[in-house]
């Protein structure tokens, strides 16, 4: 996971976005608590710096046309 | 084995940025052994460019792909179709890899995404050394399986230096002196006496220094 | 009194004539001014058989050796030209041999150098050609068999004595005896070691020196550097490759107040030196005062070994 972190960084991308979770199909409660944890993380960090990259590209394009 | 290590990616986009169609493409023969070039990596590469490519608004489109080699005409026989639609590769073979497309495909940009770095093997896993410099005129069987060219920082005939010490390189704490290891194979195989032989002088000429080296077999 | 040698290099004349032989060594500045090498030969002159000119020391790039033994040899005074092999392939090497002789410098001490990596220019490609030992053979068939290395003829012979260096600190001890006996049969006549600190270990390696009948064949002169200060001591110690300090001088040294620890390194240098006198097989003394020149007089007459013996 090191590795794939320092990937992203390389492109700018915050590693914190990326996380494994090692669990087993029994665990559903924890899986739901992950489920919400990492998606308040990933709300608080806000939007990726691609996803605002392809916005920007999809405005200028709808803008063109 | 022939290692590499990847170029830093800003300088490898730089290369690449201003084409429209790139083809990312691995080698699967030594350079994937040091997990720099091989065609998983090229597969990560090309992502990793896609994500530089969509931030910096550059319009460009990668495809990733890869070989067993990039030294013999045959590996290429399956990318015939690819590489007629490509407008440019960044190979992730070492350099002579890099070169054979580049031979084999006269028009189109050929970059490096690696650097080539040494011929060495694989102590252990994720750890490579250097171990030989393809001198041309091996002299392992004097030295007890120890070669002074590659692994004595002066490449000294008749070595050690004064500068060895705990066996280890003047230069580095991390580099053993090779002499030293040479002296402790040639004890253990009881012949230290040979230390005392002073061998001729080393002909470079079959080295690097007397030019470009190829090699023919007759009767093929 | 005649003496039978080979050459005009006063080192020879000295040793062959049976008295210990006194040599020390400069370095060349980083400038294309040879005043300062001038002076430092002037200062020392009176009190050494020969002067080394060190080459591009530690692989920070300098005035070349051999154009500063030309500048002693034009004062008068008898040079050894210091020669890395790092620098210069064995065409480059050969040429300058003839360069030095030609200017009638008579002695040469065959070196392999530091690695680039502690000089100036890390990044620079390094030559090794042939090696410090290939060197020695190399002057050797030069002057006695007046060959090139391809086997051409050599009309004038560069007459020089010839020496290399020695480190009985340097690891592995077991073959520093045996590469010492190398040195020998690659035909080195006169050997400078590195600087002696740890007396005993010197003491051993000439024991077996003395056992092999080395010190028969070659003229072994003793190295010896005064520290300046506890903290040159420590420095030596710990960062310099192949030197061994022993723990007992940094205490001597660390012992005395700073001001007088030049003084007292001075004092341990003599003292080394009449120890060695003691030592059989000692031929004489290589006192390095690499920046502290002026100190050589006074070494060297402390010692006992001034006046400098009178040769024709």
């Amino acid at each position: 996971m090191k590795r794939l972190q320092g990937l992203l960084r390389t492109v700018g991308i915050d590693p914190e976005r990326l996380h494994f979770y090692n669990l087993s199909a029994a665990m559903g409660p924890r899986w739901a608590e992950i489920c919400n944890e990492f998606s308040e993380k990933i709300i608080k960090l806000g939007p990726s710096p691609i996803w605002l990259a392809r916005q920007k590209k999809k405005a200028t394009t709808e803008h063109d046309e | 084995m022939i290692v590499g290590e990847q170029k830093p990616l800003e300088e490898i986009w730089e290369m690449v940025k201003r084409h429209k169609q790139l083809t990312v493409f691995g080698c699967n023969t030594c350079v994937a052994v040091c997990h720099q070039g091989g065609n998983k990596e090229a597969g990560i590469l090309a992502s990793l460019l896609r994500m530089k490519a969509v931030q910096e608004e550059v319009d460009i489109d990668i495809v990733d792909s890869g070989i067993e080699r990039q030294c013999e005409h045959e590996f290429f026989d399956s990318v015939r179709d690819l590489m007629s639609r490509s407008e440019a590769v960044l190979s992730l073979a070492c350099g002579i890899g890099v070169q054979f497309v580049a031979t084999k495909y006269e028009t189109m940009p050929v970059y490096p995404a690696l650097n080539t770095t040494f011929l060495g093997d694989v102590i252990a896993v994720g750890h490579f050394t250097e171990k030989c410099q393809a001198c041309g005129d091996c002299v392992l069987g004097l030295t007890g399986g120890v070669c002074p060219v590659s692994r004595c920082c002066k490449r000294l005939s008749n070595g050690p230096c004064g500068g060895s010490s705990n066996g280890k390189c003047e230069i580095s704490k991390e580099i053993d002196c090779a002499w030293q290891l040479i002296v402790d194979r040639l004890e253990a195989l009881g012949r230290l006496d040979d230390y005392e032989k002073i061998p001729p002088l080393k002909d470079w000429s079959k080295d690097r220094a007397g030019g470009p080296r190829s090699f023919k077999l007759e009767g093929i | 009194m005649t003496v039978d040698v080979k050459t005009n290099s006063r080192l020879e004349k000295v040793l062959k004539s049976g008295q210990l032989a006194v040599t020390s060594e400069c370095g060349p500045p980083r400038s294309s001014a040879p005043e300062g090498i001038i002076k430092k030969g002037e200062l020392i002159k009176n009190h050494v058989d020969v002067i080394n000119v060190t080459d591009n020391q530690t692989s920070v790039t300098r005035l070349c050796s051999l154009a500063a033994c030309v500048h002693l040899k034009l004062q008068g005074l008898d040079p050894v030209l210091q020669m890395v092999v790092r620098d210069r392939n064995r065409i480059a090497l050969q040429s300058d041999i003839l360069g030095a002789a030609s200017f009638g410098i008579s002695n040469i001490l065959c070196l392999s150098g530091d690695h680039q990596s502690f000089g100036d220019n890390p990044q620079a490609q390094n030559v090794f050609d042939i090696d410090s030992m290939q060197l020695v053979q190399t002057v050797r068939r030069m002057r006695d068999e007046g060959k090139f290395l391809s086997g051409d003829e050599i009309k004038v012979p560069p007459n020089m004595f010839v020496g290399a260096a020695a480190n009985p600190f340097a690891d592995p001890f077991k073959i520093r005896v045996p590469r010492l006996a190398k040195k020998v049969a690659a035909g080195a006549e006169f050997i400078q070691t590195q600087c002696i600190y740890n007396v005993d270990k010197f003491e051993l390696w000439m024991e077996q020196v003395r056992d092999r009948g080395l010190h028969e064949k070659v003229f072994i002169l003793a190295g010896i550097t005064p520290m300046r200060s506890v903290g040159m001591a420590k420095y030596l110690r710990k960062s310099v490759p192949g030197m061994d300090v022993p723990e007992a001088l940094i205490n001597r040294m660390a012992g005395v107040e700073k001001e007088k620890q030049a003084a007292e390194g001075i004092t341990i240098a003599v003292e080394t030196i009449q120890r060695l006198k003691e030592v059989k097989g000692v031929a004489g003394f290589h006192i390095m005062a690499i920046e502290w020149e002026e100190k050589v007089p006074e070494i060297v007459e402390r010692a006992g070994l001034f006046p400098r013996p009178v040769i024709d």
